[in-house]
C-alpha cells in the first residue's frame, strides 16, 4: 500500500497516477473535502483554470483503489521494521495506518513578516481571506487592502472583488522590471500569458490598479500606512499615503509545511531563495528509502509544479514508467518557479519595519526588543538560543510563522548570514499535531 | 584576551557558574564554548534545583550548600533567571514506606521536610488524583530557567572583565611537563595554566585530548511540552518511583513521572532515561508512556494537548556522582562534569568547591567522593562499555 | 439549502450555515475579536486562516485551543474566548 499524505494539487495528482496500475492508495487529508488549500473545494471549484481541478477529483472519487481518509490529521510516523506507521487524529480519536511507501504531499502556507499592527484584528494573510472565502463563503471586509509580493496576489484580490468587497489597494512589493531577468521562463511557458491576461482583464473589470514598490508598513483602528519600498525592501520615509480600510491581507510567498519529512528523517537543503525545502531526486524520492515527496515541500513552485512533481511521484512509486515528456514539462515548470523566485525577493529591509515594540513571536508575544535584548545583551546567536532566553517560536504554532523571521533578524543584528544548518534545525517538529495526553497515554478519548 | 589566568570550556550553567566564581575571586577568565550560550544540556533542562531526590550522602550535601548559592548568584548578578523557590511534592501511590524512610533521614541531614497525609497533599495539589494517599513536601526545592541564567551569569563575568567566545572549538591541549599550559581552538590559541572542563557530556573526549580520561557517558531523557493551560500543577510533582530510577544503571529504558507546571502556562513532563548513546531519534512510546503516568497523576491532564516533545543527554559517570577536581593525572585541569540530570542544581555548589580547592582556601564539604582520581582504580573498558 | 446553525460565543448567540467555521460565522457576523492574548490582553482575530497560526484559538465546549478557523460551527456549540 502507499499511504498519499495531503490532498491538494500535489497529493491528488500523486493518487490519481499511481492508482493508474491499479495500487491500493489511502489519501489522507485533514479537510473534509479534497483539494487542499489551493482548491479550496465547497462543492465547486472556482478560479482559473479550476476545470483541472474537477477532473482530478471525479477521477480520484472513481479510482476503485483509493480510500479517501478525510478530515484525519497526521501527528507522527514511525518506522516498524520496512514499513511506516502514520498516526492520524480523527473525529477526537487516534488512528493509525501502515505502508511500505510515503507519499508526503503537505503543501505551504502563507510567509507572514512582521510590521507595526500585523497582529491587530483585520490584519492577516491572503491565504486567510481566501479561505474564509473559498471556505466559508465569507467576505473578510468590505474594504481590503491586498499586499505582498507575489501572483498569489492577484487570484486573491480578484477574487474579493468577485465576491463584493472593495480592494482599496493592491500593492506589490516588488518591480515587474525583475522579470526581464527571467524572459526564458516565460517563453518556456507561454500558458502563463493566458493567465496574465485573465488576470488583467479581471483588475480592469473591478477596477483594481496594481501598484508595484509598495508595501504596508503599519496597520491600525481601520487605517493602513502604505509606503514606497526599495528594492531592498527598505521604506522610503518621505512618501506614505493612509488607505481606510477593514483588512490588510499581506503575505510574501510561501513557506512549506516540512514537519511530516522532518519526522520520518527526509534530508533537507535550502533553496535560492532561503527556504527550507526537501530534497528530491528527479522521480520526486526522498533521501528516505520509500519516501516520495512532491509539491510546495520540495521547493515553492505553485499548482502546476506541484500537478506535475504529484504525477511523476505517483508514478515513481507505483513502479510505473515516466515519459521524457513528464519530465521535461517537470523541468519547464521549475524554470518557471524559478524565475518567480527571481522575481519576488523577499530584501532584507523588512527588518527594519518592526519598531521595539512589535511582536515578533505572536504566539508567545515576544517584541522586537526582546529578540535584540537577546542578541546584544545575553549573546544569542541564532534563533535557537534567541528562541530559549525569550520562548520566540516555542508557542501554540511551534514556529511555523516566526521562527525563519526570528533567524533572519539575528542573522541581521549579528551580521552573520543564517546558516543552512540553522535553518534547517528550525522546522525539526516531532509532535506534528497537538494531541491530547489522554489520547496518547492510552488511547481512549 | 590572549592570556587569561583561567580558561573555562563549556558555557553550559556548570561552565559559567565556575567563570563566575574564579571571576568574583579576582581571576582573568576566558570562557569558551564550541557552540553558543547554553547549547548543550543546559538548553535541553528543566532547571531543576533539587533535593528531594538526593539520598543522604555527599551530593546531597552538595545540593544543600548549592541551593543556597544559587540565591547568593541571583543576589550577586541580578534577578533575571526565574529562580523560585517552588517546591516539590513526592507523592506514593502504593506502599508509602520506602518515601516515608527517605525523607525522615534527608530530613536528619539537613533537608526540609513536611510529611502530607491525604488531606494535606489534596489542598497542596488539588488536581493530583484522590487515589494518592500520601506524600512529602520538600520547600527548598527550587527551579530556574537554566539558558538565561547561564546567559546572564556570562554577561556578569565578561562586564567583571572576563571574555567569552562562542563556536570555539577545541583542538587541542597542551600539556608539558604533566601540565596544562593551553589551548588550541578554531578561533585561535589561548595560554593558562588553568583550564576547567565544563563540556557535560563531552568531558570525556576532552579529558582526552590531554591525555587523561573520564568515564562520562550520555543517558538520554525526553521532555514533553503541552499547551498553555489554566494552572493546575503549583509545585514540582513526582512519583517516589523517581529517585530510584535516578540511582539505577540500567541501561534499558526507565521512565516515572515528574509533572510541573511552568511561568509561560505550559506543563513539563519528564523523565525518561535510557542510555543509548547519542541516538537524537524520537521515540513515540516513550512519550505515550511518559502521557499515560502524567495523567495517572493528574488526570485533569487528559484534555491538554501535547504541543512539543524534546530530547536532551545527560552526562552521568558510573558511580552517579559527578566530576569535581583537578585531573587524577594532568596538573591544572581541573573538572566539574558528569553531574547527569542535576547539573542546574549542582552548579554553583561544585564551582565553589573547585575555586576554593584552587585558591587552596576551606571547602565546605570534603570533595574526595567527587575526585576525579577515584576512575583510576576502574579499568577504561569498564567504564566505557 | 443549507442548513442554519445557532451557537454561542461568549453567551452570545450566533447563527450561521452549516459547513461554516467558527471564525467565518463570527466575522461574518462582524465580530472580528476572538481572543485577548494570555500576556498583554491584547485582542487576536484570525491571521493565516488555515490553522496554521493557531491565533484564532477559541474553547469550544469546555476544550481549549481549538482553532476556530478550522472547527465548522455545529448547533448549541459552546464558544468562549480563551482565559
Amino acid at each position: 500500500m502507499i499511504i498519499v499524505i495531503g490532498a491538494g494539487p500535489a497529493g491528488l495528482a500523486a493518487a490519481e497516477a499511481a492508482s493508474r496500475n491499479g495500487s491500493d492508495i489511502a489519501l489522507i487529508d485533514s479537510s473534509p473535502r479534497v483539494g487542499g488549500q489551493y482548491w479550496r473545494n465547497r462543492g465547486t471549484v472556482k478560479g482559473y483554470r479550476s476545470g483541472r481541478a474537477d477532473q482530478l477529483f471525479s477521477k480520484i472519487s472513481s479510482a476503485k483503489s483509493i480510500t479517501h481518509i478525510s478530515e484525519a490529521t497526521v501527528w507522527s510516523i514511525e518506522k516498524e521494521g520496512d514499513l511506516f506507521r502514520v498516526n492520524y487524529l480523527q473525529g477526537g480519536e487516534e488512528s493509525s495506518l501502515t505502508a511500505e511507501k510515503l507519499i508526503l504531499a503537505t503543501g505551504a502556507y502563507d510567509r507572514s513578516l512582521p510590521f507595526p499592527g500585523w497582529d491587530k484584528p483585520g490584519s492577516m494573510t491572503p491565504g486567510a481571506a481566501q479561505a474564509m472565502l473559498k471556505g466559508s463563503g465569507v467576505l473578510v471586509g468590505k474594504r481590503v487592502v491586498v499586499a505582498g509580493t507575489g501572483p498569489f496576489l492577484l487570484p486573491v484580490a480578484t477574487g474579493l472583488a468577485e465576491s463584493g468587497a472593495e480592494i482599496v489597494g493592491l500593492y506589490e512589493a516588488n518591480s515587474p522590471i525583475r522579470w526581464l531577468l527571467s524572459l526564458h521562463a516565460l517563453l518556456l511557458n507561454p500558458g502563463k500569458f493566458a493567465e496574465l491576461f485573465y488576470y488583467g482583464n479581471l483588475l480592469k473589470r473591478f477596477k483594481i490598479s496594481l501598484k508595484f514598490n509598495r508595501a504596508v508598513s503599519s496597520f491600525a483602528d481601520g487605517s493602513a500606512t502604505v509606503s514606497h519600498i526599495n528594492s531592498h525592501f527598505m521604506v522610503k520615509s518621505q512618501r506614505e499615503k493612509i488607505v481606510h480600510t477593514d483588512v490588510v491581507a499581506v503575505g510574501w510567498g510561501f513557506l512549506p509545511d516540512l514537519t511530516l519529512g522532518g519526522i520520518v528523517g527526509c534530508a533537507q537543503r535550502v533553496d535560492s531563495d532561503g527556504t527550507t525545502i526537501f530534497a528530491v531526486d528527479g522521480e520526486q524520492r526522498s533521501s528516505v528509502e520509500n519516501v516520495w515527496i512532491a509539491g510546495e515541500a520540495t521547493g515553492i513552485g505553485g499548482a502546476d509544479l506541484s500537478l506535475i512533481e504529484g504525477e511523476i511521484a505517483g508514478l515513481s512509486a507505483s513502479s510505473q514508467s515516466i515519459s521524457p515528456s513528464k519530465r521535461f514539462t517537470r523541468i519547464r515548470k521549475e524554470i518557471f518557479a524559478n524565475a518567480l523566485k527571481r522575481s519576488y525577493p523577499i530584501g532584507d529591509g523588512w527588518q527594519s519595519w518592526p519598531q521595539e515594540s512589535t511582536t515578533i513571536c505572536r504566539c508567545e508575544e515576544v517584541t522586537m526588543h526582546e529578540i535584540r535584548e537577546s542578541v546584544t545583551e545575553l549573546g544569542a546567536e541564532d534563533s535557537r538560543t534567541a528562541k530559549l532566553f525569550t520562548r520566540a517560536g516555542m508557542g501554540l504554532c511551534q514556529g511555523r510563522v516566526c521562527s525563519r523571521n526570528v533567524s533572519e533578524i539575528v542573522g541581521g543584528l549579528t551580521h552573520c548570514s543564517v546558516t543552512d544548518g540553522e535553518r534547517i534545525a528550525s522546522s525539526n517538529r516531532p509532535i506534528a499535531s497537538p494531541i491530547s495526553l489522554g489520547l496518547l497515554g492510552d488511547g481512549k478519548k | 584576551m590572549q592570556n587569561p589566568d583561567a580558561i573555562v570550556i563549556g558555557a553550559g550553567i556548570v561552565g559559567a557558574s565556575v567563570a563566575l566564581s574564579l571571576t568574583n575571586a579576582g581571576f582573568k577568565v576566558l570562557v569558551i564554548d564550541r557552540g553558543a550560550v547554553s547549547s548543550g544540556t543546559t538548553g535541553a533542562g528543566e532547571g531543576n534545583i533539587l533535593v528531594s531526590d538526593k539520598d543522604p550522602g555527599p551530593e546531597l550535601t552538595l545540593a544543600l550548600r548549592s541551593r543556597d548559592l544559587w540565591f547568593e548568584m541571583q543576589e550577586d548578578v541580578g534577578d533575571a533567571f526565574e529562580l523560585e523557590a517552588k517546591g516539590g511534592v513526592v507523592v506514593a501511590r502504593n506502599d508509602d514506606g520506602p518515601l516515608m524512610k527517605l525523607s525522615s533521614e534527608q530530613s536528619l541531614h539537613g533537608v526540609t521536610i513536611q510529611k502530607l497525609d491525604h488531606a494535606s497533599l489534596h489542598e497542596l495539589e488539588p488536581y493530583l488524583d484522590q487515589r494518592y494517599q500520601s506524600g512529602v513536601f520538600y520547600p527548598q526545592d527550587a527551579q530556574c530557567q537554566p539558558m538565561l541564567a547561564a546567559a546572564h551569569v556570562i554577561r556578569a563575568v565578561v562586564r567583571r572583565g572576563g571574555a567569552f567566545i562562542s563556536q570555539a572549538k577545541v583542538t587541542k591541549i597542551h600539556v608539558r611537563e604533566g601540565a596544562v599550559t593551553g589551548i588550541e581552538t578554531s578561533q585561535g590559541s589561548f595560554s593558562a595554566p588553568i583550564i576547567v572542563n565544563a563540556t557535560g557530556t563531552w568531558a570525556g573526549e576532552l579529558a582526552q585530548m590531554a591525555g587523561s580520561h573520564l568515564p562520562i557517558a550520555p543517558r538520554k531523557g525526553f521532555i514533553l511540552v503541552t499547551e498553555p493551560t489554566k494552572k493546575y500543577v503549583f509545585h514540582k510533582v513526582y512519583d517516589s518511583d523517581y529517585v530510584a530510577n535516578v540511582a539505577s544503571s540500567d541501561a534499558d529504558l526507565q521512565t516515572s513521572t515528574v509533572v510541573e507546571g511552568t511561568r509561560a502556562g505550559t506543563i513539563l513532563i519528564g523523565a525518561s532515561r535510557e542510555r543509548v548513546g547519542f541516538d537524537g531519534s524520537m521515540n513515540y512510546e516513550i512519550l505515550r508512556r511518559l502521557a499515560a503516568q502524567a495523567t495517572s497523576l493528574f488526570p485533569i491532564l487528559r484534555d491538554v494537548q501535547l504541543l512539543r516533545a524534546y530530547r536532551g543527554f545527560r552526562p552521568y559517570a558510573p558511580d552517579h556522582l559527578p566530576v569535581i577536581g583537578e585531573d587524577a593525572t594532568v596538573k591544572g585541569l581541573w573538572h566539574s562534569a558528569g553531574h547527569e540530570g542535576a547539573g542546574i542544581g549542582l552548579a554553583p555548589g561544585s564551582a565553589a568547591l573547585i575555586t576554593d580547592a584552587i585558591l587552596g582556601r576551606e571547602q565546605f564539604m570534603d570533595p574526595s567522593p567527587f575526585s576525579p582520581q577515584r576512575f583510576l582504580s576502574m579499568g577504561i573498558e569498564k567504564v566505557l562499555s | 439549502m443549507t442548513e442554519r446553525i445557532t451557537f454561542t460565543f461568549n453567551d452570545k448567540e450566533f447563527t450561521c450555515e452549516s459547513g461554516q467555521s467558527i471564525a467565518a460565522a463570527l466575522i461574518a457576523a462582524d465580530n472580528r475579536e476572538l481572543r485577548k492574548t494570555r500576556f498583554g490582553n491584547e485582542p487576536r482575530s484570525i491571521f493565516c486562516g488555515i490553522g496554521i497560526c493557531f491565533d484564532c484559538v477559541v474553547e469550544i465546549d469546555g476544550v481549549a485551543n481549538q482553532r476556530s478557523c478550522l472547527v465548522e460551527a455545529k448547533q448549541g456549540m459552546k464558544v468562549v474566548s480563551a482565559t
